[in-house]
């Protein structure tokens, strides 16, 4: 008897847990059907090692990534741009 | 092949950023944008699609985001929330916990919500100062960033020598035939390759 009723708390909580669960990705799906994390993934895959590394170690990605916590001098946005000619450089 | 792409440079960024993300205690949302899927697309689901990675990584839905879908689900046909909904949200989320957004290859994204795009995250950065955007794009969107976003830096991503050479030894290690290949070719190609190009 009082094994079945532990038993029924214990399902009780893992619903209790579940309806978290799915409330959250419900909420989380009607904020956006989108998931860029999957393309990020994928490019992540393809990506060869330590090639661009360099432009962790600039001075421009380093001051954007530390911020001086707030202030209109504020770096706060880094745009890097690829020239087509250059930047596209393939090689076969 | 591409040596250095926009995405590359991206999602190296966005990794650097994760792997610190954690002891930092900061988030990290991303958008890779494509001519190809940019028809699906619209400015709120994609503000929607960063605020979801920003949502995703704290322990609690906030209290107004949790409501708001409450309130969306007595409606009938409720539809996704508005632009204006999720740009509050996004300020409110960002202003509490300290917010990278990456977004790679802006040029892709339709001229028409770029500007809304752009815009939104202006209205995301006056609301909280300490969120870091980065974006990437080709060299024809530079002004139009720099004239919707204030504090920018820019750098040009071109590939460099060290990348060139990192570039060619992984390709020559998957190389199915390298029994065909001696070691002074292999050493012709780490040497011939990178100079040519630091010549363009």
């Amino acid at each position: 008897m009082s094994q079945s009723c532990s038993n029924n708390t214990n399902s009780f909580n893992t619903n209790v847990i579940f309806a978290a669960a799915d409330e959250r990705s419900n909420i989380l799906a009607w904020l956006s059907p989108l998931n860029p994390r999957l393309r990020h993934q994928d490019v992540q895959d393809r990506r060869v090692k330590d090639v661009g590394e360099w432009l962790l170690q600039t001075e421009e990605f380093r001051s954007w990534q530390a911020g001086s916590r707030g202030g209109e001098s504020d770096n706060a946005v880094l745009f890097c741009y690829g020239d087509p000619g250059v930047g596209k450089t393939f090689i076969r | 092949m591409q040596v250095l792409t926009s995405c590359g440079v991206s999602s190296l960024v966005i990794d650097r950023l994760c792997d610190q993300a954690r002891s930092r205690g900061v988030a990290v949302a991303c958008f890779y944008f494509d001519f190809a899927a940019q028809k699906e697309l619209s400015s709120a689901s994609m503000l929607g699609a960063l605020l979801k990675q920003v949502v995703s990584g704290l322990e609690e839905m906030p209290e107004e985001i949790a409501q708001a879908y409450e309130e969306h689900r007595m409606v009938i046909d409720g539809r996704g929330p508005q632009l204006a909904d999720i740009l509050k949200m996004l300020q409110t989320t960002s202003s509490r916990k300290r917010t990278f957004i990456c977004i790679d290859a802006l040029d892709e994204c339709v001229a028409r919500y770029r500007v809304k795009l752009l815009d939104s995250l202006s209205q995301v950065l006056r609301r909280s100062p300490g969120t870091r955007v980065f974006v990437t794009g080709r060299p024809h969107i530079r002004f139009e960033v720099a004239k919707r976003l204030s504090g920018i830096m820019t750098v040009r991503i071109t590939p460099r020598r060290p990348d060139i050479i990192s570039y060619l030894q992984t390709r020559l290690g998957e190389d199915t035939t390298p029994e065909a290949m001696d070691s002074s070719l292999k050493a012709d190609i780490l040497k011939k390759i990178p100079e040519s190009i630091s010549e363009m």
